[in-house]
């Protein structure tokens, strides 16, 4: 059952992580999922010290907050101060990164916060805690929370789905028919940051990179469709979740780990298939 | 002059301190062909822009049928320049034809069989009809500027800015285009082109704005067109560019006239 729970919530990580990654990789800001991940520490730090508890309700709207928070300094700097993209996240979330951790250190030392935890995540032990749902049917906490996130990403890519597709294609021609390119970027940013942080405490920050960017680029090299490539992308975080898994149960390694590593493993073999594939159609059409 | 279609007052924007257009004003005529030219960096494109509410003015204003854009504009079509997106995108020619929709039916609808039809329609104007469900990586420089055309069409608007629509194109879809403009023009629709070749502007435009970051001139083709308003847009570079050509054309080169 073990082996179900734990794949199960890399599944539902994978699906999160995989639609709100398209998106992301196609609007050429893939690393803000990095940044977020990171930049949730201050907010879980004021979470932490005025709910008093480590429950995960406070922990995760401060962490969201925070996240959010890092989104707009990041599009006030590219924007406003003109800074170019990638300096203005290395930035921001550094700093929020830094800030959480100084205010740890001194004024948090008995606060249960793992930085181990926060980079590597804690697959494994998701199954400890158990919540039942119906009869003799349990699914860990992590898994349910995972779960409600993954309807509401859903719901919200399908009913926003035009609006993020056109200004995620074309900003300069959404503004000219009066689409608002602000709310749909907060829109998505609303969406990554909660899916990065439901995601981050089960799965750590390296493997929420790695599902965000790794299965929608092996989509990219397999389709000129944009839905094609959201739906490939699930299927391709869900294949890589379940090698990963077996092959860290084998190995005796770190699940997250191991996930990382078969992601980055499809996508080489999915590169030099299609890579191959198209000097074949040039040598054919020559 | 009648009622403007579109009215600029003392239009400046800065991109950073400098200014890509400085204290512009005009006023352009409805169900013209007009052109807008000027050497490179001279501000066509953002002029446009400013326009269509895409960059913010610095400073004064710009109106349309008399009206601010936000109340009239499901009238207006933009054609940005096409290497301004990235045509590696995972979209297929209907994708994008029917974006030019996603205003008219609202955001959050879904597409009816009458912008279907729309949609049909547009691509047939430009001959792309049988590439709708193509890859838009696919597709050459001159089919890419039928999409973006098409995609303005489906709006069904009244006046069209288009932002270099000739720059890169094939010769077909360069004859393609003029023919597209006559029509339009005789169903009465006002074309706003920023345009680069001097050669054909006499032929295409019924009007010219010239400009180098300020407004040189603006006006009937056949009284703006003139040596002296030429050279005060391009400066030394067009009587350089004036003097190679009539030399290779006095040694009678073979280069291209239309």
């Amino acid at each position: 059952m073990n082996d179900f729970y734990i794949i199960l919530t890399a599944c539902l990580v994978a699906i999160n992580c995989a639609i709100m990654g398209s998106f992301l990789v196609m609007r050429k800001m893939v690393m803000i999922g990095d940044a977020i991940s990171h930049a949730v520490l201050p907010g879980i730090f004021f979470a932490y010290i005025f709910s008093g508890s480590t429950s995960s309700l406070p922990i995760l709207a401060g962490a969201a907050s925070s996240g959010i928070l890092a989104t707009i300094i990041i599009e006030w700097l590219t924007h406003k101060a003109k800074l170019q993209s990638d300096a203005s996240i290395g930035i921001s979330y550094t700093l929020l990164f830094a800030i959480g951790i100084i205010l740890i250190s001194k004024f948090g030392a008995n606060a249960d916060i793992d930085q181990q935890c926060v980079l590597y995540g804690e697959l494994e032990y998701v199954p400890l805690w158990l919540e039942p749902i119906i009869g003799n049917f349990y699914l860990p906490k992590q898994t349910i929370i995972l779960l409600i996130v993954s309807v509401v990403v859903l719901l919200a890519v399908i009913w926003g789905y035009k609006g993020l597709f056109i200004t995620t294609f074309d900003e300069n021609y959404s503004l000219s028919i009066g689409i608002g390119v602000g709310f749909w970027h907060y829109f998505l940013m609303s969406g990554v940051s909660l899916t990065t942080v439901v995601s981050f405490e089960s799965v750590g920050a390296i493997l929420v990179i790695a599902f965000l960017s790794g299965p929608p680029a092996i989509a990219y090299l397999l389709t000129g469709n944009f839905r094609k490539m959201l739906v490939l992308s699930c299927a391709f975080g869900i294949l890589c979740s379940i090698i990963g898994y077996y092959l860290a149960k084998s190995l005796d390694v770190s699940v997250a780990g191991s996930i990382s590593v078969v992601i980055g493993g499809v996508f080489a073999i999915v590169f030099t298939a299609t890579t191959l594939q198209k000097s074949k159609i040039d040598v054919i059409s020559n | 002059m009648e009622i403007p279609i579109i009215e600029a007052h003392n239009l400046t924007v800065l991109y950073g301190r400098k200014p890509a257009i400085w204290n512009v004003d005009f006023k352009l005529p409805e169900g013209q062909v007009i052109g807008i030219m000027g050497p490179n960096g001279s501000g066509k494109s953002t002029l446009l822009k400013a326009i269509m509410g895409v960059v913010k003015p610095t400073t004064g204003y710009t109106k349309l049928y008399d009206q601010e854009l936000e109340k009239v504009r499901h009238k207006v079509s933009y054609v940005p320049q096409r290497q301004e997106i990235d045509w590696d995108f995972p979209a297929s020619v209907w994708d994008v034809v029917s974006m030019g929709r996603f205003r008219v039916r609202g955001i959050f609808k879904r597409l009816t069989s009458e912008d279907n039809d729309i949609i049909k329609e547009s691509l047939g104007k430009v001959n792309m009809l049988g590439f709708a469900k193509r890859q838009i990586s696919q597709l050459s420089g001159g089919q890419q500027q039928r999409v973006f055309l098409a995609r303005a069409l489906a709006q069904q608007g009244e006046l069209f800015l288009m932002d270099e629509p000739f720059a890169g194109v094939d010769v077909a879809t360069e004859e393609l285009i003029i023919d597209l403009l006559k029509d339009m023009k005789s169903n009465g629709k006002t074309l706003i082109i920023v345009h680069h070749d001097l050669h054909t502007a006499q032929s295409y435009f019924d009007h010219l704005v010239l400009m180098n970051t300020r407004l040189v001139a603006c006006g009937k083709t056949s009284d703006v067109f003139t040596d002296q308003i030429l050279t005060d847009t391009y400066g030394g570079k067009l009587t350089t560019i004036a003097k190679i050509s009539q030399e290779l054309e006095n040694k009678e080169f073979p280069i291209r006239h239309r």
